[in-house]
């Protein structure tokens, strides 16, 4: 039989080791959760999953059409000069990137969504953050394998370093999700957080080389690449997909060392803070 | 034994605020300064309830009783003071807590059941009997959203009481669903109850309380007022609710007319309030209250009380009453539901041919009821009631107050139906029925 003590104060050390052995307890909650977040997406339509690789696709064309055709950018030294020129490469930031704001946008906004469970059920909370995480991840794969296709069958390229991408990925899952507990406390406690993050999303856009290429970046503002962790997963990605080579050693250790830091702040503060939620909604 | 639950204590400290600005001052002053004022919802309420006990939780509006609930279960966390809770605990506060109105009703289960805290294995093998008694048929393969309301909470009960939890929340107010469906619930309680299971419940009405628990507590503004047998508990109670309905009529009478106008509306909010909730609490709040139904029981052919009966057996519902006024003319019935809350038979003593004598006041009688059971085995409840001689006045009614099963045939095949009729098959050539039909 199990025991279960709750008191007034709220968890040490311990308590969040508890937390984190929940992840594992809990595994086919987190599991049913994500694809239920996954399928919400799609449900109705006819085509269904289809969607998740479709609209991926749909988007390159599109980038490809403007950028490469329509304005005519390059940035690639690619030999033979393919047309997808730009828009790969810009696509290749967007993954990424849209995995991020997706998993901030709706991090912020999580306790208050799921009030019922906050409210009507003993429920450990700390689950809802990294679901949405892991839907937004799930997603960002999709994409990965939308280029690949593309690059396989209109370049007739595949880069085999892109089996390095998923130890890319999980350093980018313990980023976002240290973000997304950070959001979620933050979002609970003041409402007003979810519209400024907006904007703060959308300013992280354009300063981290989606659209520009680093190269073109002056001296004085060179801090945008080295210092922006997002910069150096934008980089990782086009390096492992595109490039066919090894991302940046120094960049990949110092966004490593920052996701951690971000994930331990960001997991202490929500599970000090997560008592206090269902009084706050 | 370590106890079930036990509270060591407890207290709950809401801050008001005047509006939203003031709690964000005082939670960027990082405690230095105070926009709030404190409401103690609960106050220094300790508690330890054994496995096995039915607690019953009185107390008016706004006494903390579901403050107490939510902190008990775990949702909201104590200001101070300790919770300890030694086995499975299930709160029924949200059925179908997580339900997504996409997925089908099979779904449904699966995600609930694991909000829940299951095993997904042990939702898997307990998946037969949530379907069944869920009882919705074929809708457990379509999406919920084109469930009814009543079918979704069935659905969220059914997985909340199929899972053998050791404590279980139930918060009596919160009840939903249509009167068969109450029914099923309240059998499932009682069963639950009959096999041990700890079972915390909140309710407005003293009758409830007194028919379904052994132990009760009672909470006045968030202090523990009382805790011992239901009996005394429930007498406590009414006294509380009559001193603030006499409260409540003094304001009423002694107002200053300049302020009568003004303070009409809450005055008359307030009185209707206790009203209610007298009515609630009196004995009588199915009846008059001029009988009390002691106690209903089930006795097998041995006359020893039994939960469970063979079919075809012999089954006597013994029910005991007390008469609190003098009566002259009044009946007891019975009433049997099966399982879906189907009335099966019922037995009165005036239609059935043993009218009852002019009753003093006092006076205690017992009436036993022997019936026969061909029925479908599964479970099934007794209602009795004491009504005067015209049948349209009820003088108490004990819904559901006892519960039996009758088990499934050794020897044959059950057969299909609700009750065993019985039947004489005679095999007959075509001509012959001809014949006998033409002569009739």
């Amino acid at each position: 039989m199990s025991t279960k003590t709750t008191s007034a104060k709220p968890g040490g050390p311990g308590a969040i080791l508890g937390s984190l052995a929940t992840f594992y307890e809990r595994r086919w909650l987190i599991k049913y959760l994500a694809q239920r977040q996954v399928a919400r997406s799609y449900q109705g339509s006819y085509l269904g999953l289809v969607w998740a690789l479709l609209s991926p696709l749909l988007m390159v064309a599109m980038l490809t059409v403007i950028f490469s055709n329509v304005l005519g950018i390059r940035v690639r030294e690619v030999t033979g000069d393919s047309a997808l020129n730009f828009g790969l490469y810009l696509y290749c930031g967007l993954i990424p990137f849209l995995a991020y704001s997706q998993a901030l946008n709706q991090g912020v906004n999580i306790i208050r969504r799921n009030s019922d469970l906050v409210q009507g059920v003993v429920f450990p909370l700390e689950i809802l953050p990294l679901t949405t995480v892991l839907t937004s991840l799930i997603q960002n794969v999709f994409g990965v394998v939308a280029v690949s296709l593309v690059l396989a069958g209109l370049e007739q390229r595949f880069n085999w370093t892109i089996v390095l991408l998923p130890l890319v990925m999980v350093v980018q899952l313990v980023f976002t999700l240290g973000l997304a507990y950070l959001m979620a406390v933050a979002g609970t406690y003041i409402p007003d957080i979810r519209e400024t993050l907006k904007a703060v999303v959308r300013a992280t856009f354009f300063i981290t080389p989606i659209l520009w290429p680093t190269g073109r970046v002056p001296e004085q503002y060179s801090f945008l690449v080295d210092y922006n962790p997002l910069a150096a997963l934008v980089e990782a990605y086009r390096d492992l997909i595109l490039g066919g080579q090894l991302p940046d050693a120094w960049g990949m250790a110092y966004f490593s060392i920052v996701a951690l830091v971000l994930f331990v702040v960001g997991f202490v503060v929500f599970n000090r803070a997560k008592h206090n939620f269902a009084d706050l909604l | 034994m370590r106890p079930a639950l036990s509270l060591h204590g407890v207290s709950k400290r809401y801050r008001i605020f005047q509006n939203g600005r003031d709690r964000l001052k005082e939670t960027l002053s990082f405690g230095r300064k105070r926009y709030s004022h404190d409401f103690w919802a609960l106050k220094d309420v300790s508690l330890e309830v054994e496995p096995g006990t039915t607690l019953g939780i009185l107390g008016r509006n706004g006494a903390g009783k579901s403050t107490l609930l939510s902190i008990a279960s775990g949702i909201l966390p104590p200001s101070e003071g300790t919770v300890e809770v030694n086995g499975r605990l299930i709160a029924l506060f949200a059925l179908g807590a997580g339900f997504n109105s996409e997925f089908t009703g099979r779904e449904n289960i699966m995600l609930n059941g694991l909000i829940l805290g299951i095993e997904r294995q042990e939702i898997l093998d307990r998946f037969d009997d949530i379907a069944e008694f869920a009882d919705i048929g074929e809708f457990i393969d379509q999406p919920i959203k084109t469930y009814s309301s009543g079918m979704r909470s069935k659905l969220g009960f059914a997985v909340a009481v199929n899972v053998k939890p050791d404590i279980l929340i139930l918060d009596e107010t919160l009840a939903v669903g249509d009167a068969v469906y109450k029914q099923v619930a309240l059998q499932k309680m009682y069963e639950l109850r009959d096999s041990g299971t700890t079972i915390l419940f909140v309710s407005h009405s003293t009758r409830t309380v007194e028919q379904f628990c052994n132990k009760a507590i009672l909470l006045d503004k968030g202090r523990l007022l009382a805790t011992g047998e239901t009996g005394e508990v429930a007498e406590r109670y009414q006294e509380l609710v009559q001193e603030a309905q006499k409260k409540g009529s003094k304001r009423l009478g002694g107002r200053d007319p300049v302020d009568s106008l003004a303070h009409d509306g809450e005055a008359q909010a307030l009185e209707k309030v206790t009203k209610s909730e007298l009515q609630m609490a009196h004995p009588g709040d199915d009846g008059t209250g001029e009988t009390k139904i002691r106690s209903v029981e089930v006795l097998d052919e041995r006359l020893l009380p039994a939960k469970k009966v063979a079919p075809d057996s012999t089954v006597t519902v013994r029910v005991q009453l007390e008469y609190l006024e003098a009566v002259k003319d009044s009946e007891v019935v019975v009433t049997l539901r099966n399982k879906a809350g189907l009335e099966v038979f019922s037995a009165s003593t005036a239609r059935d041919g043993v009218p009852l004598k002019e009753m003093e006041k006092g006076e205690r009688v017992t009436v036993d009821f022997a019936f026969k059971v061909p029925l479908h085995h599964g479970p099934y409840n007794v209602t009795a009631a004491a009504r005067a001689g015209d049948e349209d006045t009820y003088l108490d009614v004990a819904d559901a107050a006892a519960a039996f099963r009758i088990t499934r045939p050794q020897d044959r095949e059950p057969f299909e139906g609700i009750v065993h009729l019985p039947t004489e098959i005679r095999v007959h050539d075509a001509p012959e029925v001809e014949r006998q039909g033409r002569s009739a």
